[in-house]
């Protein structure tokens, strides 16, 4: 099972793209509203955690999710189960 | 803080499209002259983001059909299909739709939106999974949304990601997959492998829906859509369909290989719960079944034309989203350069469309043109010129722009 700073840091790769104004990535930033990241990308992002990790998170989890640390705490959850 | 202070980076960004120029998502036009003309003010547009595919919008025996709905049933229904809202009309066209897709059910909807709201979420109940391509239109998205099935995205146009992600989920305890892919994508005008789709999704036991609405009319033979252009339409569990593209109307249908999807009228809530399609709408798409069906000469044009306008914007070299398709779409390099760039096709007299995240795949802002059977060589000729003026006068527009943005 993966450890919560692995998949944080797992999370900041997978937003570089999507951050070209470098904002800081916190635990507490807001995926979509502090790093501005269009609900297109999210689900882009996600498709990336999935095969990184072989899991699935389904569209309904994601709607739930706000912040890096929210999404953090969900991928090690289903890495867990 | 007010209701409304949620929406202030959007009202930002569409501060900047009206500092550029016009609101490029909220066009008027002051006249319609025809299926490929319009005017705005005193100036005719050529219309080449209308998604007319076959042209049928001006079509003298559609037309008819509509006029005479009106004179003999009225301007609406004033209801829902199951109270009083279900006319001849509907139960015709139903019937005609099946009978042109060979499949032996077949429910027409409102609207195209309408359609893939109310199928989907009919489909999928709490224990099934919904596998939705990554590029899927909002109307799916949406008809996953009121579901209580789980829903997962896989990579556009992929099967074998599609096979991954079957294969990752496992038995479905209960439930089905349903597997939602979309034939022409609108955006950036690519084609679905649907023989692969349906391969992937059948060895898995899933049921396979195929949004057609922009390819309906388009492609195959017979004009059914891409399942039949690829040969596997018998194998497709459902199609939809939009009335407002090929078929110059508004509405949509859903047909299906499976008799019990007649069901469906008595589950579908946006189906249950809203006014039927006008006697009008109708009418003039059950005509324009009728066109699609003999369009041959209608298609082979829109392919010409397709192909001619993707040579001379490829020759310009322009980044082109795909193959060509009666959806061409134009990358540009961010939404401002975007939408300077489109209100300079517009006072060229060129109408297309500015589409932007999030409503375009990976983030792109894009001018996309739709093109119609109804487009002559000539009218390709005048898109091609407009984009020939938007490089030459590249540097002078971007100057612009940047007045624009400071001042």
């Amino acid at each position: 099972m993966p450890t919560r700073n692995e998949v944080y840091d797992k999370i900041c790769e997978l937003l570089e793209p999507y951050n070209p104004k470098n904002r800081p990535i916190e635990m507490s930033s807001g995926i979509m509203s502090d790093l501005e990241v269009d609900s297109t990308a999210v689900f882009d992002i996600i498709m990336g955690l999935e095969d990184h990790y072989d899991i699935s998170i389904p569209m309904e989890m994601v709607s739930d999710i706000k912040t890096v640390g929210e999404l953090t705490s969900a991928i090690i959850q289903l890495t867990s189960e | 803080m007010s209701l409304f202070d949620k929406y202030a980076p959007l009202q930002a960004r569409v501060d900047v499209m009206m500092k550029i120029g016009k609101d490029a998502l909220g066009v008027q036009f002051d006249d319609i002259i025809s299926t490929t003309r319009g005017r705005i003010g005193n100036r005719e547009i050529l219309l080449a983001g209308t998604n007319n595919y076959l042209g049928l919008t001006f079509d003298e025996d559609c037309m008819s059909a509509a006029k005479n709905a009106v004179d003999n049933h009225g301007t609406g229904t004033t209801g829902s299909r199951i109270a009083n809202g279900t006319y001849s009309e509907h139960i015709d066209l139903e019937k005609a739709l099946a009978d042109h897709l060979g499949m032996p059910s077949c429910i027409v909807f409102t609207t195209g939106y309408q359609t893939n709201l109310s199928a989907i979420s009919g489909l999928a109940g709490d224990k099934d999974v919904v596998f939705m391509d990554a590029d899927a239109h909002a109307c799916i998205i949406d008809g996953t949304r009121l579901t209580g099935a789980s829903t997962i995205r896989f990579r556009h146009n992929n099967p074998e990601d599609l096979d991954k992600r079957l294969r990752r989920q496992g038995e479905i305890e209960g439930g089905n997959a349903l597997v939602v892919i979309e034939g022409l994508y609108s955006m950036f005008g690519d084609v679905a492998p649907i023989d692969e789709f349906v391969d992937v999704t059948h060895r898995h036991g899933g049921y396979l829906f195929i949004d057609e609405a922009h390819s309906y009319g388009v492609f195959g033979p017979t004009g059914c859509g891409l399942a039949e252009e690829q040969g596997v339409l018998d194998k497709v569990d459902f199609i939809s369909g939009t009335f407002s593209k090929s078929l110059a109307s508004v509405g949509g249908f859903c047909a299906s290989r499976h008799p019990e999807f007649e069901i469906l009228r008595k589950v579908m809530r946006p189906y249950m719960f809203t006014a039927s399609a006008t006697p009008a709408n109708i009418c003039a798409a059950l005509a324009a079944v009728e066109k699609v069906k003999h369009g041959a000469d209608l298609r082979a044009n829109l392919k010409v034309r397709s192909e001619q306008l993707h040579k001379g914007l490829s020759d310009m070299q322009y980044d082109l989203c795909a193959e060509a398709s009666p959806v061409i779409a134009v990358r540009r390099p961010n939404e401002a350069v975007a939408a300077m760039e489109w209100n300079a096709l517009i006072e060229d007299g060129v109408y297309v469309n500015l589409a932007v995240p999030p409503g375009t795949p990976q983030s792109s802002s894009l001018l996309r043109i739709s093109l119609s059977a109804a487009h002559t060589e000539e009218d390709i000729n005048i898109i091609l010129k407009a984009f020939n003026d938007l490089k030459d006068k590249q540097g002078s527009l971007m100057a612009e722009m940047g007045a624009k943005l400071q001042a």
